[in-house]
């Protein structure tokens, strides 16, 4: 007996040990430098099988099975995208040899900064679904040391001084390790230095100084062009939300800010189309018209948003894609880096066509940055932060991350080296008859330009990923509307989502509900409650309810 | 080596903490939010814009009457399956039970994806295109499917109780199946009953997973709103969520979800 117990107290103290060696063993090899990531779900290479490298160290058969090269060598990456010496350069870089399987964008990091400063990193990745909730584990406290929020929400944080400014040399093209600056597009640039020409940018703080961008795109239609011609949409353009021919055909955005923007294009597209556009205010009134968000505008949006509900198939915000590729529906309001992701799936899984439309009217046009809130330089890992920006602005890393969720990366390459991603996947010899020249100079600079299919440079995937200028110049971005204005805008949202019932039938049911209440009450209380007699005295209270009852 | 002696105030100490830090606190915090403004001063804001406004009253109406439908055909659904595996004589009912209860045990996100794929792939065949925009009939389908085994336990654990002889003493008295039914099984059943509809009703006023999922976010209830305003404004949040506390504890409240099991025994509603 003693002998059990005595054994059983040694095992809960080995138990105990054990487990306490096990919380402090996770930091056995301890990294120097923690850093916590936060980024939206799916927005980084994460390597395997679909991502860039393994996709490009790999042959597929006509079934999609794996199939090495012939000599087991890695034959696509010498066809020659990126470089002769891809797997030299990588494992220079890394300093690690290329992993068949496919590495990871943030172990890669590791590796890389580990190798590049002496210093080793653990970079902790974690992911949200929308601003919304990345700003309440902000404001919540949680500490992170990178962010990866859109336009309005950087805007948002900074105007509420919870962002630390990136280094003044982190904007010097002369360091070698300074990747971003040297690579990213002079279009994005100049936009992240104007806050894209955002009217509440004047005297409100940079995004530049803030925010790093990551990804970019537009928002459009993705179409079937075997239910829906282009030249419906042209005639129609944003009319197709609420035109009866689409009903339970067409989706929208499950979000407030992206519908009403959708609604805004509605509703005010006469005036839109009216616009003059070889007017140097063109795009600065525009986008005036797709930030309104005064009380007459919104009287003027809800109707508007209340026919888009009646006609559309569903509010979603992922579930298009796949509806889309199905066939059950023939429209999508989508970003632009989702009608891609769309497209390819299409293609490579039921053989279809799909194709991108941006409305004539104008459409939206987003950006997302890396931003470090308050508190990265106490915990010294500002300088980690900043590298990490630095290292997914590689051309490399750009084009592995652009490849894998779809969106376009905001790196045009020092030597233009997206412009040969692009021209890779979607060229074409400038010789083949059919070939049309393609100009990408706003986004590369001087001349940039290349020769594909028709089809690509009209509505897909290149179209999508690197939109031409015009479609561009009648884009405009979202601004943070301010306190006032996005509580009225919920409120509408709302309105919109819910049924709302006639006053009379809620007065009916409230009464109906009250009746209900008092009867049961009453019925429960029968008999126990009742004023006009004075209480029992202590000690006859059971025998004289018992008498009542009986009566 | 002593044994050390818990007397029953110690043992009620992990209890006890555990409700003061994640059932009283958190329900004072929901209360200090409700009823403060964004500068955290008293304010009856929100408690005032919740009732003028038409659109929450209408949800809180969506919400009961789509909790209400799903209650009901739960019921309907779950009682005669109790009943009869309660009374039957069969070898393998527990089997039977399992197969209505081991559901539970996948996840349910996946069950109504799932369900969803049905529903989707059934839209597409000849003659049933108006499934795909069927949203109130999918939610409140999804709704019982996902909540049935919460109503057939309980139910079968009461049936089961039932001592048999008061059966034989009903029909050993002249009374016919139905009188049985009626004056011996049905008062006796229905602490079953309470808890099953306070376990089915009260998630499925909530449960905004499900109407998003299969009413393609076009069907909104109250869960939804509390969701969507944490992601811009707790204080409204607070407030939508403690008037929902209300409402839930006045349905418990009246169905003598509060009184001890002794009492509810007998015919209570």
């Amino acid at each position: 007996m003693k002998g059990t117990r005595t054994a059983s107290v040694a095992l809960a103290v080995t138990l105990l040990l054990l487990s306490l060696s096990m919380l402090t063993g996770c930091s056995g090899k301890r990294a120097e430098v923690v850093l916590r990531v936060y980024n939206w779900e799916e927005y980084i290479d994460e390597g395997g099988e679909g991502a860039f490298l393994f996709d490009f160290m790999h042959e597929f058969d006509d079934n999609g099975e794996v199939v090495l090269g012939a000599d087991g060598k890695h034959v696509h990456i010498r066809d020659g995208l990126v470089d002769e010496d891809y797997e030299e350069w990588y494992t220079s870089a890394m300093g690690v040899p290329l992993d068949e399987e496919g590495p990871s964008m943030i172990d890669d990091f590791e590796r890389w900064y580990e190798k590049q400063y002496g210093v080793s990193v653990k970079v902790e990745y974690s992911t949200f679904g929308t601003n919304e909730d990345m700003y309440n584990e902000i404001v919540l406290g949680n500490e992170y040391d990178l962010l990866c929020p859109s336009d309005y929400m950087i805007m948002k944080l900074a105007a509420e001084g919870r962002l630390e400014k990136y280094d003044s040399t982190f904007f010097d093209e002369s360091i070698e390790e300074n990747y971003y600056i040297r690579n990213v597009s002079p279009y994005i640039r100049e936009k992240f230095e104007t806050n894209a020409g955002l009217e509440t940018a004047e005297g409100a703080p940079r995004w530049s100084e803030y925010a790093a961008g990551y990804m970019w795109g537009t928002t459009g239609f993705v179409y079937n062009p075997a239910a829906v011609s282009r030249e419906e949409l042209d005639e129609k353009g944003w009319q197709v939300f609420i035109d009866p021919a689409y009903s339970n055909k067409i989706t929208a955005k499950d979000n407030v800010r992206d519908t009403y923007f959708a609604a805004l294009g509605v509703a005010f597209e006469d005036e839109l189309l009216s616009l003059d556009r070889t007017d140097l205010g063109y795009n600065a009134s525009l986008t005036r018209y797709f930030n309104a968000t005064d009380e007459e505008t919104i009287s003027r949006v809800e109707p508007v948003l209340m026919r888009i509900k009646d006609n559309i198939y569903s509010f979603e915000t992922d579930t298009g894609k796949a509806d889309m590729v199905n066939g059950k529906i023939w429209l999508n309001y989508a970003w632009s880096g989702d009608a891609v992701y769309a497209m390819d799936l299409a293609e490579s899984e039921d053989d279809t066509e799909l194709a991108f439309y941006v409305p004539k009217a104008g459409s939206n046009l987003f950006f997302d940055g890396w931003v470090m809130p308050k508190g990265v330089t106490e915990r010294k890992t500002k300088h980690a932060a900043q590298a990490f920006v630095n290292f997914l602005s590689m051309p490399q890393n750009a084009m592995r991350n652009s490849y894998y969720i779809g969106y376009t990366s905001v790196i045009s390459g020092e030597n233009d080296e997206m412009l040969d991603y692009a021209d890779y996947f979607y060229g074409v010899d400038r010789d083949y008859e059919e070939s049309v020249k393609y100009d990408l100079s706003y986004f590369f600079g001087d001349a940039a330009e290349i020769y594909t299919i028709p089809s690509q440079a009209m509505d897909r995937q290149l179209f999508a990923q690197f939109p031409p200028a015009d479609v561009i110049e009648r884009c405009a971005v979202m601004d943070y509307y301010g306190e006032e204005a996005t509580v009225r805008i919920n409120e509408l949202w709302s309105r919109v989502k819910a049924e709302t019932l006639d006053a009379w039938a809620i007065i009916v049911i409230c009464v109906t509900v009250a009746a209900i209440v008092i009867g049961v009450v009453a019925a429960k209380f029968g008999g126990k409650i009742d004023f006009f007699r004075r209480k029992p005295k202590k000690g006859y209270s059971l025998v004289k309810q018992e008498q009542d009852r009986g009566d | 080596m002593k044994i050390p002696r818990f007397s029953r105030k110690t043992l009620c100490i992990p209890y006890a903490v555990f409700l003061v830090f994640f059932v009283i606190i958190p329900m004072l915090v929901i209360l200090f939010y409700a009823f403060t403004d964004k500068e955290m001063h008293l304010s009856f804001h929100n408690f005032i814009r919740f009732f003028s406004d038409p659109t929450k009253l209408s949800t809180i109406v969506y919400s009961l009457v789509i909790a209400l439908i799903t209650t009901v055909v739960c019921l309907l659904i779950a009682y005669p399956v109790a009943y009869i595996l309660a009374r039957s004589t069969l070898k393998r009912k527990f089997v039977i039970l399992m197969l209505f209860v081991m559901p539970m045990w996948i996840n349910f996100v996946l069950r109504v994806n799932a369900l969803r794929e049905i529903f989707n792939s059934l839209a597409s065949a000849p003659g049933m295109e108006w499934l795909g925009s069927a949203n109130y009939f999918k939610t409140v389908f999804g709704m019982v499917y996902d909540f049935l085994p919460f109503m057939i336990l309980p139910l079968y654990t009461t049936m089961q109780k039932i001592d048999p002889s008061l059966y034989e003493a009903s029909a050993d008295l002249g009374g016919s199946g139905a009188t049985s039914f009626f004056r011996v099984t049905l008062p006796l059943s229905m602490p079953g009953i309470m808890s099953g509809v306070t376990m089915v009703f009260l998630p499925s006023m909530t449960n905004y997973v499900v109407s998003d999922m299969l009413g393609n976010a076009k069907v909104t209830i109250i869960g939804k709103f509390i969701y969507e305003y944490f992601g811009s404004d707790w204080h409204m949040g607070s407030m939508v969520a403690l008037i929902l506390l209300i409402v839930v504890f006045l349905s418990t409240w009246f169905s003598g979800g509060f009184k001890s099991e002794e009492n509810v025994r007998g015919a209570n509603l």
